[in-house]
């Protein structure tokens, strides 16, 4: 206890204590019958860890494995601000009966303090634990819905999957282990320094189990299969963690440990990288033209923005960063917003399906609208953050090697076939017009009226001044 | 090949790799959920053994640490995983991965 | 007088939000006064900065608001730069915009969307006004992008027929495959100049690039990738013919005055790019010319009013390209302001005779509509004699300059040049005659409710006559007596390009000019010969072999004009219609999407659903991984 106090004196771990403490105060909420008060006070939680992650002392290096450094501060504070976001977007989720909030929002939180975990790690034990952490809680989140055969199929499809990769992770992690003699990432590096370009097998092969470990994490192909299958069949807001918080703690971690490790190393994972990386665009985009479920297209869409988001790893250097953050709030505010909107359609239609949204503009006008800003955002389009996190993206490659100016041509083509399916989307909402049958006229709550037309101004604004995410010092 | 068996962590290191894909080929290849799990506990403990091996090679302590790191995190890993074959075996009565296809394409 | 500026697209943005938010919910007197007003505002301004930049008190004035994007070494102001060029596109952008407005309180005022009209036509004139007031190439981009966006929104407003919404999404993929250039033509300027400013680039241009050297090609190449697709030439024109699809008036304002110029006002803003680039302006050259002719001759047999126009478009857009291509800037941007005013005109007094005869389009069914539209019939034609280029009408002197700059070049060019010329004169007067002389060809019913249009669409046409007459006299060249004040006001934004060649003397000057006045009046006759005196009216589409008639009829000119001219370019018109633009252009582009489609449809089933499955494809990828790391 007096550890804890300490730490909280020193300001350093608060925002992973406060998370902690907040789970298990959830988890109690059925004893205790305060669950009607629950969602304020998750959200006041949260609210409160991202306060004291902003106060964190900088540069506080925690029992030689983590280290909070302005990467770790800013991409905490990211991923908790899209956390806070997903408990205000989901609350209808949780107030329908068939999920238990209490347990729900526990498993949230603990995955949660894995995301924290894996932007600040200093050491690789570290890095395996963040993973763990965020992955278990959400095998069980996958199937949550108990009773429903799809989403315990997607609850074991990921477990199976998710268990397979970490074994791969482990294995590279032993093989770095094996040749350097360490698991502190910056040991690693200065290790990788002196050998120079004379590295063993040992070394390189385990840096390409661990990139295969943690590609299989961000999904990226020739191991993204179980993406698809798993975001279809979770539950609606289950899914939008995944695709977002998930997916952001994950490349935030990837970056890291590559960025810090083994920049000095990257003759021999740069070229494989960037062929996954051109496979992962085109076999995401490709695939998402012919799918009938929108939610199965934002799967789709995922693992083609995951390619985007690996040119960063590519690059590893300061401007990255710069391109990792701000695409990741890009792609997750944006992403946030689409599941957000086909929750509330699938709720009245009954389907996800692109039919489903046929005539939205009619019956639904601010649904639509948000939507199509949404999938202006994913598709790149101005005045959009979408379009400058991939203009940024794409100048910085550029810009630091412009030998890789064929990796930027099939990211374009992939971006041009997806305007392709987001634009669906939007033509299913304006262009047809059917009957409409009474049932669907059913309004949402104003609640996320007003939510999703700050998000709808949150994606623009950040589209016309980006800055205010660039402008932080010495990410 | 004589400097397979003179150095002894080359042999550790061969032994690893052959559990590791013994576990590999068993995900692979085997329809019984319950031993996919077992197969993917093999992994863990291939790399267990291994780092274990490394730890003593290096003089240094960190490895056999993280060897209990991965055993906790495997025990609650496969609670996980055995907590949902429940939930399938009720839903479907089959605890066979070929009884979940329903999500494709 | 530059602290109002702000305003200038800040009123049509303000016009947009009021009536975007308050949808039907206001009278149609108001929606037009506020839609009319805001775009008379900017007017107003911009009328004050031409009298400063007349005067001389404004030369160029960079006025910056706000960091917009601050990156690294990346530093985008939002900023607007006020010299001659911007001042002269603000002035068509806002004059002939307001105009249309006006125009469009008539035209448009039985629709249930007037208000959405209204809300999206003042996005558009902010978007546009964006385009060519930022001093920078991002500001200028997001500008490009809206207008697309408003071209689509425009062109599908009538969602409720498939045909719009596939013209709407043509056109936008159309551009977006155009914009793609511009992207990344902007990505390349920004490496190399590490800026996007227009002063840093343009300051630096000389010192950083030599002449013809591949990074200067590539970024005016891709850019003039951008404007291929904006400005519809070829291989990327067949939008606009299909964009007609949208209401006449934003046709004329969009696919004929402003939008559809955008790409020529970024040639020429970045002239000092191109000047560097000998090589990329013999492409554009030829690319224009190939626009302007081949436009041309497949707008001699469209038989809808608004396709001819459309036609005659793409084809005066190459025209304009030519001239650039010539490296004669000032000359091109000549062009575009007077075809503004003409085109303006022409699309306008369609819209009147489609008003008038409750949407009927196709110039079979007209004729004989100078009776009773007369104020239509006198607008339609100064616009199409200046659009002939017969003098004093404005196009005149526009061509003029044109041609000369080709003949300075090479005499071939200046042929070549002069045949479109003909071309266009021939099919415009083709159109006034069959339109407005003989007798009227409609239904009864029709006939019985011909009328001219009111009072509200028929000054903006009248105002328009009037600048189609007088528009030209701003670039009356020396040889005239004029001083060519357009080409002195734009001096100092554009650099002289190809003074190596040799003046032409000013009897060179006028043996061009009066062979070329000459040819022009030569086809006129012809045109009337066969349409008006002869009475020969364009076959119907179901009669096909409808040639034979005309030779039935035995006229002498007839014949002489079927075997010699019209055989051959009919051919070829059909071939170029049926073969290269259907078969070759759209199909590669949709052979595109086709193969992108079928190739989802076969790859989607690699996700098979079982999880072992996905797990061996994991193992493989694994080994390949290291297989490939080993051998390399």
């Amino acid at each position: 206890m007096s550890k804890l106090k300490e730490n909280f004196n020193d300001k350093k771990m608060t925002a992973v204590i406060i998370l902690s403490c907040l789970g298990i105060v959830s988890m109690l909420a059925d004893i205790f019958s305060y669950k009607k008060a629950l969602w304020y006070i998750v959200l006041a939680g949260v609210a409160g860890a991202i306060v004291a992650n902003l106060n964190e002392k900088s540069n506080a290096i925690i029992y030689d494995m983590l280290l909070t450094d302005n990467y770790a501060i800013w991409f905490s504070t990211l991923i908790l601000a899209l956390v806070l976001l997903w408990f205000m977007v989901s609350k209808d989720q949780y107030e329908s009966g068939v999920y238990n909030s209490s347990d729900n929002y526990a498993l949230i939180l603990f995955a949660t303090v894995g995301a924290l975990i894996l932007t600040s790690f200093s050491d690789l034990t570290m890095m395996f634990l963040g993973i763990e952490i965020l992955s278990i809680p959400l095998f069980i989140l996958a199937g949550s819905n108990k009773k429903d055969v799809s989403s315990n199929e997607a609850s074991l499809k990921y477990f199976l999957a998710g268990a397979f990769a970490s074994g791969i992770l482990l294995f590279g992690i032993t093989f770095i282990y094996g040749s350097t003699g360490t698991f502190k990432l910056d040991k690693i590096a200065d290790w990788a320094n002196a050998a120079g370009s004379n590295l063993p097998a040992l070394f390189y092969t385990g840096i390409l189990l661990v990139m295969v470990g943690l590609a299989f994490k961000v999904s990226a192909a020739p191991f993204h299969f179980w993406t698809p299958d798993v975001y279809q069949g979770s539950p609606m807001f289950v899914t939008a963690f995944m695709a977002t918080i998930v997916k952001g703690a994950a490349f935030a971690g990837f970056f890291r440990l590559f960025y810090t490790s083994f920049t000095s190393a990257s003759g021999s994972w740069a070229l494989i990288l960037s062929i996954l990386i051109a496979a992962t665009i085109l076999t995401g985009n490709i695939i998402a033209v012919y799918q009938s479920s929108v939610k199965r297209m934002l799967a789709y869409s995922s693992i083609a923005q995951a390619g985007y988001i690996l040119l960063t790893v590519l690059l590893s250097n300061q401007e990255a960063k710069y391109a990792l953050l701000l695409y990741i709030a890009s792609y997750g505010v944006s992403t946030i917003t689409a599941f957000t909107v086909l929750y509330h359609v699938e709720k009245i239609k009954g389907t996800d399906t692109f039919e489903s949204f046929t005539s939205l503009s009619q019956t639904h006008p601010l649904l639509s609208v948000v939507m199509t800003i949404a999938m202006l955002s994913l598709a790149g389009i101005p005045p959009t953050i979408g379009f400058f996190a991939k203009f940024y993206l794409f100048s910085s490659v550029l810009k630091s090697n412009t030998s890789y100016l064929w990796l930027i041509m099939v990211s374009v083509a992939g971006s041009l076939v997806s305007v392709y399916y987001y634009f669906r989307v939007i033509i299913a909402m304006y262009g047809q017009h059917e009957p409409i049958i009474s049932s669907e006229k059913k309004q949402i709550p104003a609640f996320y009226n007003v939510l999703l037309l700050l998000l709808v101004c949150v994606i623009i604004i950040l589209g016309m001044m980006p800055d205010v995410l660039m402008s932080i010092d010495n990410l | 090949m004589k400097d397979l068996f003179t150095n002894s962590l080359n042999g550790y290191i061969l032994l690893s790799s052959l559990l590791f894909c013994i576990g590999v080929l068993g995900v692979l290849i085997r329809k019984n959920i319950i031993i996919l799990f077992m197969s993917i506990e093999l992994m863990l403990n291939a790399v267990n053994l291994l780092l274990a091996a490394f730890s003593v090679h290096h003089n240094n302590p960190d490895g056999q640490v993280f060897v209990f790191f991965i055993m906790a995190v495997a025990a609650a890993e496969i609670t996980v995983g055995l907590a949902i074959l429940v939930m399938i075996y009720r839903n479907t009565g089959s605890v066979s991965i070929d009884a979940l296809k329903k999500l494709k394409w | 007088m530059l602290n109002l500026v702000f305003l200038i697209p800040l009123l049509p943005l303000t016009g947009f939000l009021i009536l975007g938010s308050l949808n039907n919910r206001l009278p149609k007197t108001i929606v037009s006064f506020v839609g009319c007003g805001t775009v008379l505002g900017s007017f107003v301004i911009v009328l004050t900065l031409l009298s400063g930049t007349l005067s001389g008190t404004i030369t160029s004035a960079t006025i910056s608001y706000f960091d917009w994007i601050y990156a690294g070494d990346l530093n985008l102001k939002m900023s607007f730069l006020i010299d001659p060029l911007s001042v002269l596109m603000m002035t068509i952008i806002t004059g002939v915009g307001f105009l249309i407005h006006v125009y469009s309180a008539g035209y448009m005022h039985e629709d249930s969307g007037f208000v959405r009209y209204f809300a999206f036509l003042n996005l558009f004139v902010f978007s546009m006004l964006l385009l060519v007031m930022g001093s920078n190439y991002v500001v200028m981009f997001a500008g490009w992008e809206g207008v697309g966006l408003c071209s689509y929104l425009l062109i599908g407003f009538w969602f409720k027929k498939d045909a719009y919404n596939d013209a709407a999404q043509k056109a936008f993929v159309m551009n977006r495959i155009g914009d793609l250039g511009f992207l990344l033509g902007m990505i390349l300027i920004f490496t190399t100049f590490g800026s996007l400013d227009y002063d840093d680039v343009f300051k630096n241009a000389t010192s950083v690039l030599t002449e013809n050297s591949g990074v200067a090609i590539a970024i005016t190449l891709l850019l003039f990738i951008g404007a291929t697709g904006k400005s519809a030439q070829i291989p990327l024109y067949t939008w606009l013919p299909d964009a007609m699809a949208g209401p006449t008036p934003v046709s004329a304002l969009i696919h004929a005055a402003t939008m559809v110029t955008a790409g020529i006002y970024m040639v020429v803003r970045s002239n000092i790019l191109y000047s560097l680039a000998p090589f990329t302006l013999d492409v554009i050259l030829a690319i224009g010319l190939a626009t302007a002719l081949f436009a041309a001759s497949m707008g001699l047999f469209q038989n809808d009013i608004k396709k001819v126009l459309a036609y005659s478009t793409v084809s005066q857009l190459g025209y304009m390209f030519f001239a650039l291509g010539l490296g004669a800037f000032s000359a091109g941007m000549f062009h575009v302001t007077t075809h503004a005013f003409f085109k303006a005109l022409l699309f306008l007094g369609a819209g009147s005779v489609i008003h008038a005869l409750h949407h009927e389009q196709d110039i079979r069914n007209m004729g004989g509509l100078s009776k009773k539209l007369p104020i239509t019939f006198l607008t339609f034609l100064t616009a199409t004699l200046a659009i002939a280029g017969i003098p004093p009408f404005a196009g005149f002197f526009s061509k003029d300059e044109i041609l000369a700059a080709a003949y300075e070049r090479s005499p071939v060019l200046w042929a070549l040049g002069l045949a479109g010329a003909l071309m266009t004169t021939f099919y415009m007067f083709r159109l006034l005659f069959v339109t407005f002389f003989g007798t009227f060809r409609g239904t009864d019913e029709q006939k019985h409710h011909l009328h001219e249009s009111p009072l509200v669409m028929t000054i903006p046409l009248m105002v328009l006559a009037l600048l189609s007459i007088i528009g030209g006299f701003i670039g009356v060249p020396e040889v005239l007596g004029g001083s060519n004040f357009l080409k002195n006001f734009l001096s100092s934004v554009i650099i002289p390009y190809g003074e190596k060649h040799e003046h032409l003397s000013h009897s060179t000057e006028w043996i061009l000019m009066t062979t070329s006045t000459l040819a022009v009046i030569a086809t006129i006759i012809m045109a009337y010969v066969i349409f008006v005196v002869k009475k020969s009216v364009p076959a119907e589409d179901n009669k096909i072999s409808g040639l034979q008639k005309l030779i039935y009829n035995k006229y002498y000119v007839d014949e002489i004009y079927d075997t010699l001219f019209s055989k051959p370019v009919t051919f070829l018109s059909k071939i170029f219609h049926s073969v290269v633009e259907s078969k070759i252009v759209d199909a590669t582009v949709n052979a595109v999407g086709k193969a992108v489609s079928a190739s989802s449809k076969i790859l989607r089933l690699s996700q098979s659903g079982n999880i072992s499955y996905y797990l061996y494809v994991m193992v493989i990828g694994i080994i390949l991984i290291l297989f490939i790391n080993n051998i390399l």
